[in-house]
């Protein structure tokens, strides 16, 4: 649909507009905000420009602690959640891969009842099973650990589907021709499977990176130290701090770090991301 | 040398559909073998049980003496080249062609030898670093055939390879394949639907109709002496006409009152065939039969008569004649015309064998 009337055009920009500016204030403000010191926020009052502790504010918080209550700083904590987000990440492509390889491509009894069983966990995120889960990770010693942290939310339904849909989608000579090429399963997997769906795991890797990232319940119950502790979670922490006042400013800037690698991921992989979602060059 | 044999070869599918009965074929080194039939009959499920990508229920597969029924597709020495070519799209036509070899853990020097050696004999040479959606239709179905000849193999299978190409290209590459395949020398089996080029490019050809082997011999065999009318009807274009008959003392009743005379020693229900290339036009007096026009296809250098037999009971039996040169005779006028024995054809409508 290509138009070509000035007054839809300018429409259109000032929509997009609106809706841009409306989803970037908060940003804006805690953009500004973190630049205020501490006291700022105590008359009630929320400042519109920027002040002149933010450097300050920003160093804190980045390097040596993140206030209200947390002492580890922000860097140590997105170091935590970036390897949990990439432990869950990768586990999760690379089991649901494997999976939806078994399911595709090799005949075995019940194949299809093993389809709709790892269908039906799609009923069964974390925070369903999350009592029976915490029972067998504590009693695996897994709390506190990295393992802990990511195995559980590992198996993934919706990327198993994803990827069967995209390997029915490989033509059945495609296949065949390998066969008569001498590539054994694994070969196959590799060199043909992997290249073809090279495009789904771009776009995958993205909405599962920002779901391990954001992930709050779990850590926040499984990790009681603070070696663990990752960066979603403890913004909760520095807001419940009983004693004394909120340090905004702070809190602000920590959620403005936590923001970043999402969106870093988002634009660093836009152009995959949506080639992955519309077109298959099969 | 007796290259690829196939012994009472039969397949039932997982469903229980009995797509081939019993197949008997002894291929030669370097033949070029046709595999011909309608849609359905069991062409492709033939040729893939050579190949080792269905298995095969019953019989045996040898191939230079080695029985093939329990060997992977790999290990049996045989390349393909399907119908939609079946390239790996993310790979660039140099590594398409080399992935067999890579496979077998052929050196690369090797491997580069050969690929440059096949492209240049294909004209693929300018071509190799593109990857195959930048590629036109007939060039993708030469990559096909460069893959299967870089491997060297004892045996090429085709399955319908030109079916995807425009007219024209079919034509030009159903010669470079036949050329090909005679420099190379390989031996070679080839599926298709389309008679015409079925018999251009056979050494012998092989009708299949439901899955039996109607016929096996050269074009020509096929052409003048079809075993059955299922060969007759299929073989030639356009088909024979075939009509439902009587063989008695006095010769052969085409209907109650037309007569071609005949002294044969059959007796009983019988189809006649004559090709519409056979049939000539003469006058009243000499005529065997009279045919009432029903339509007029003129191609220029030959023309094509589509009309039924007249008898006196109205119109009977539906007749198609073949006239080189340009006829303009009027739609519903009378064309009179003799068949002229030598060019008969008769089968036991009970046996449909040839008599
Ligand atoms: N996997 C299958 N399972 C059951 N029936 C099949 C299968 N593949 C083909 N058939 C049947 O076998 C018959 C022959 O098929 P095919 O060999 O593909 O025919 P064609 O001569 O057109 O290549 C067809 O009737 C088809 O429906
Ligand atoms: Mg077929």
């Amino acid at each position: 649909m290509i138009e070509n009337r000035p007054w839809l055009t300018f429409a259109s920009h000032a929509t997009l507009l609106t809706g841009i500016a409306l989803v970037a204030l908060p940003v804006w403000m805690a953009l500004v905000a973190s630049t205020h010191p501490a006291s700022a926020f105590g008359v009630g009052h929320i400042p519109l420009w920027f002040g002149d502790a933010g450097a300050e504010t920003w160093g804190t918080v980045l390097f040596e602690k993140a206030g209200n209550g947390v002492d580890t700083p922000v860097w140590f904590m997105m170091l935590n959640s970036l390897i949990m987000a990439l432990g869950i990440t990768f586990g999760k492509i690379a089991i649901s891969l494997l999976s939806a390889y078994a399911i595709v491509f090799f005949r075995f009894p019940f194949r299809n009842l093993c389809f709709w069983i790892i269908f039906m966990t799609l009923m069964l995120p974390v925070e369903v099973r999350i009592v029976p889960t915490y029972e067998v990770v504590a009693n695996l010693d897994l709390l506190n650990s990295y393992t802990g942290l990511t195995l559980p939310l590992i198996a993934s339904a919706t990327a198993t589907f994803l990827f069967r849909q995209c390997f029915l989608s490989i033509p059945g000579e495609l296949v065949e021709a390998a066969r008569i090429d001498g590539a054994g399963p694994w070969r196959f997997f590799f060199d043909i499977l992997l290249p073809l769906s090279r495009t789904n795991i771009a776009a995958l890797f993205v909405i599962l990176f920002i779901y391990g990232w954001n992930q709050y319940l779990w850590p926040l119950l499984i990790t009681t130290d603070d070696a663990y502790y990752t960066l979603v979670m403890s913004i909760k922490r520095m807001l419940s701090v009983t004693d004394g006042d909120i340090a905004w400013n702070q809190i602000m800037a920590t959620t403005l770090l936590a923001m970043l690698p999402p969106v870093a991921v988002v634009i660093g992989m836009q152009k995959l991301f949506v080639k992955g979602l519309v077109d298959s060059e099969k | 040398m007796t290259d690829v044999i196939l012994e009472k070869v039969g397949k039932t599918y997982p469903n229980g559909y009995h797509a081939i009965p019993s197949v008997d074929l002894s291929i030669e080194e370097g033949e070029f073998i046709v595999l011909v039939g309608p849609s359905g009959c069991g062409k492709s499920t033939l040729l893939r049980m050579v190949a080792g990508l269905e298995s095969i229920s019953t019989g045996e597969l040898r191939i230079r003496g080695e029985r093939m029924n329990e060997k992977e597709p790999a290990e049996r020495d045989i390349a393909m080249v399907f119908q939609n070519y079946a390239l790996y799209p993310h790979m660039s036509v140099y590594d398409n062609m080399a992935y067999g070899l890579k496979n077998r853990g052929m050196a690369k020097k090797m491997i580069e030898e050969k690929v440059s050696d096949v492209a240049a004999m294909l004209g693929l040479t300018e071509l190799l670093q593109r990857k195959p959606r930048q590629l036109s239709g007939g060039q993708r179905q030469r990559v096909a055939m460069g893959r299967a000849m870089v491997r060297d193999p004892k045996v090429f299978l085709f399955d319908e390879p030109l079916s995807n190409l425009d007219a024209k290209l079919r034509v030009q590459m159903r010669v470079e394949i036949r050329q090909l395949q005679r420099k190379l020398g390989t031996t070679t089996l080839y599926v298709t639907h389309d008679q015409v080029e079925a018999m251009t490019l056979a050494d012998r050809l092989v009708v299949l109709n439901k899955g039996k082997a109607e016929q096996i011999g050269t074009p020509m065999d096929l052409y003048n002496k079809p075993a059955t009318p299922f060969v007759a009807a299929f073989i030639g274009s356009p088909s024979m006409n075939l009509v439902d008959a009587n063989l008695t003392e006095q010769g052969i009743h085409l209907s109650e009152t037309l007569t071609l005379p005949l002294s044969h020693q059959h007796r009983g229900d019988i189809v006649w065939g004559i090709r519409p290339e056979h049939l000539e036009v003469s006058d009243e007096r000499n005529a065997d039969f009279a045919l009432r026009i029903q339509a007029v296809e003129s191609l220029g250098a030959e023309t094509l008569i589509h009309g039924k037999i007249e008898t006196e009971f109205g119109n009977g039996e539906p007749m198609v004649v073949r006239l080189s040169g340009p006829h303009l005779p009027e739609v519903n006028s009378l064309m009179w015309l003799t068949a002229p024995m030598s060019h008969w054809h008769l089968f036991d409508a009970k046996t449909q064998q040839r008599l």
